[in-house]
C-alpha cells in the first residue's frame, strides 16, 4: 500500500468512529471492563506471589528435643544450627514453657492438663530462616540432616501449609488462565460487532468504493486501524483505572484492613505492556475477522 | 476494446441475456437502445465486471473478465468510467468528495486529486456546487456529478447507464457533447439508453436490445 493512502485510511478510520460515536463508547466501555477484570487479577496474583515468596523465605522452623538430653547435648543442637545457612534461633521453649504456653493457649479447658502425671511436651528451638541472596534455603534437607543429630526427636517446619499455598497458588493461576481467555474470546468478540455495525453503516460507500476500482485492502486497512484505535484507546484507558484504583488502594485501604505489613505492588511494566499489546492484537484480529466475513459475502 | 462471445445472463428462471456476441473497437461510440427489461443495464454490468454472465465470456482489451482475479478487476475498473443509472453518489460526501473518491482510490497525490477534480466538475459545469451535498442538488445536477465522477480519472472505456434519463433537452444535449468530447480524446464509449430523440440525433453506433437478444446495428 503507498505510504501517501496511510493519512486517507487514518482520516476514514477516524471519521468511521466519529459517525458511529455509540457504538464505539459501548465497545470500548466492555473491553475496558474486560481488560480491567483481566488486569485485577492479575494483580492480585502478582502479590499473591510475593507474599508467597515473602512467607516462604522467612520460613520458620521448630526442632523438638529428646527428654532427657544434657546440656552439652543441647548446645550441640544448638551450634549446629547455627552453623546452618541464614538460621536463627529465634528462642529456646523448655518443657516447662511448653507446658506453661499449652496451657494458656487452652484457657478455660487448661484444667485438662492437671491429671498428666509428668509433662509430656518435648524442649524445642524455634528457628527462622532469613530471606537473602544466594542459593535458596532447601528446608527438606536441612530437616534431614538435623534429625540425624543426636538429641533431636523431631523437626518440624510449616511444609504442609505451603504446600497447600502453593497449590491454591496453581489453581488461582489456572483459573486466571481460563478468566484471561474467556475475556479474550469476549473482546474479540466485541471487536468484531463493533466493526461489523460500522461496516454496514458504510456498506453503501464500500460497494461504491469498489465499483470506482477500490481494492480488497483499501476498504479493509481504515477498518482494522478502526480496530486498532479501539484496541488501543480500551487498552491504556484499563490499565490508567487498574493504576489510579492500585494508587487508592494501597494508600488508604491498606492500612485500613491493617494489612500494611505487605507490600502492595503494581503489576510489572513487562505485563502492562502485555494488556496493551494484547489489546491491540485483539483489536485488529477482531476486526480482520469482521472485514474478512463481509468481503466473503 | 470489447468483446463479447455467446453471453448468457440468467437471474433465476429468467433470462436477462440470450446468446449476445459483440464486438466494440478501440476509439467507438456505441448505443445500446431497446425497451426498458431489454437488458441493457445488465450488458453495461456485465462488460463492467459488476455481475458474472451464466455462460459465454466477456474481453475487455483482451483480458477475459471470467479469469481475471478479484485484484486485477479492481485495477480494470480503473480504466474504465460508470455513470450509473441511480448515480450512487454518497449523501454523507460533498460534490467534490464524491467525484474525488475514484481517484482516492488509486493513491493518486492529494494535489492532483484536487485539480483534476476541479476540471471535471468544471466541466460538467458545476464547479460553484463543490461543497454541496447531493441531496442538496436537482436530479440533473445529481446525474452530471455521476458523469464527473466517470470521467475523471481519464477512463479508456466510459460507460453510462441512461445518463440523460434525468436531463432537459439543453441538458441532454450538453452532455452528449461532454460525451463526444471524451471520445474525441480517444476513449470508447458505450451509452444504453431508451430515448429515441438521442438516436435520432446521432450518426453512431447503434445496437438493438429486445428480450435479452441482439435484434439489430446500425
Amino acid at each position: 500500500m503507498r505510504l501517501r493512502l496511510w493519512p486517507y485510511f487514518l482520516r476514514q478510520a477516524l471519521g468511521n468512529i466519529m459517525s458511529n460515536r455509540i457504538v464505539h463508547v459501548i465497545g470500548l466501555g466492555t473491553m475496558v471492563v474486560s481488560l480491567l477484570i483481566f488486569g485485577t487479577f492479575l494483580l492480585l496474583l502478582v502479590n499473591l506471589n510475593a507474599w508467597v515468596g515473602e512467607w516462604g523465605h522467612s520460613l520458620t522452623m521448630s526442632v523438638y528435643l529428646q527428654d532427657g538430653i544434657s546440656e552439652a547435648e543441647r548446645d550441640n543442637i544448638a551450634s549446629f544450627i547455627r552453623s546452618l545457612p541464614r538460621a536463627e534461633i529465634k528462642r529456646f521453649v523448655s518443657k516447662e514453657k511448653a507446658l506453661t504456653e499449652f496451657r494458656s493457649a487452652l484457657g478455660s479447658q487448661a484444667g485438662l492438663l492437671d491429671g498428666l502425671p509428668h509433662n509430656p511436651l518435648p524442649a524445642s528451638f524455634e528457628v527462622i530462616f532469613n530471606e537473602g541472596e544466594g542459593q535458596k534455603v532447601d528446608v527438606r534437607e536441612i530437616k534431614q540432616d538435623l534429625e540425624k543429630v543426636e538429641g533431636v526427636e523431631e523437626v518440624q517446619y510449616s511444609e504442609e501449609w505451603l504446600h497447600r499455598f502453593e497449590s491454591l497458588m496453581k489453581m488461582i493461576r489456572l483459573v486466571g488462565l481460563v478468566i484471561g481467555g474467556l475475556l479474550c474470546m469476549g473482546v474479540l468478540f466485541i471487536v468484531m460487532n463493533t466493526i461489523k455495525l460500522t461496516i454496514y453503516s458504510r456498506k453503501e460507500e464500500i460497494e461504491i468504493l469498489k465499483l470506482v476500482g477500490a481494492t480488497d485492502w483499501f476498504v479493509k486497512i481504515p477498518f482494522m486501524l478502526e480496530g486498532m484505535i479501539q484496541g488501543i484507546l480500551s487498552g491504556v484507558l484499563a490499565l490508567v483505572i487498574l493504576f489510579s484504583a492500585y494508587l487508592f488502594i494501597s494508600t488508604e485501604k491498606m492500612h485500613f484492613l491493617d494489612l500494611a505489613v505487605f507490600d502492595f505492588v503494581f503489576i510489572p511494566n513487562e505485563y502492562a505492556l502485555s494488556i496493551l499489546l494484547l489489546s491491540v492484537a485483539l483489536g485488529l484480529v477482531g476486526s480482520f475477522i469482521a472485514v474478512g466475513r463481509f468481503f466473503k459475502v | 476494446m470489447i468483446q463479447l462471445f455467446h453471453l448468457y445472463k440468467n437471474f433465476g428462471p429468467n433470462i436477462a441475456l440470450n446468446d449476445i456476441n459483440l464486438r466494440v473497437r478501440e476509439g467507438e461510440f456505441v448505443f445500446v437502445s431497446g425497451p426498458s427489461g431489454a437488458g441493457k443495464t445488465t450488458l453495461l454490468r456485465l462488460i463492467f465486471g459488476a455481475e458474472r454472465p451464466t455462460s459465454g465470456h466477456i474481453l475487455i482489451n483482451g483480458i477475459n473478465l471470467n479469469r481475471i482475479s478479484r485484484l486485477k478487476l479492481d485495477l480494470l475498473r480503473r480504466k474504465i468510467g460508470f455513470v450509473f443509472q441511480d448515480f450512487k453518489l454518497l449523501p454523507a460526501k460533498t460534490v467534490f468528495e464524491n467525484v474525488a473518491l475514484a481517484l482516492e482510490v488509486t493513491g493518486e497525490r492529494r494535489s492532483l486529486i484536487r485539480k483534476k477534480t476541479r476540471q471535471s466538475l468544471k466541466l460538467i459545469g458545476l464547479v460553484e456546487k463543490e461543497d454541496a451535498y447531493p441531496l442538496e442538488l436537482s436530479g440533473g445536477e445529481q446525474q452530471r456529478v455521476a458523469i464527473a465522477r466517470a470521467i475523471v480519472k481519464d477512463p479508456l472505456i466510459l460507460l453510462a447507464d441512461e445518463p440523460t434519463g434525468n436531463l432537459d433537452p439543453d441538458l441532454t444535449k450538453d452532455i452528449m457533447v461532454l460525451f463526444k468530447s471524451i471520445h474525441m480524446k480517444g476513449a470508447t464509449v458505450v451509452i444504453a439508453t431508451h430515448s429515441r430523440e438521442l438516436l435520432e440525433d446521432t450518426e453512431q453506433v447503434k445496437i438493438f436490445l429486445n428480450r435479452g437478444r441482439i435484434f439489430g446495428e446500425r
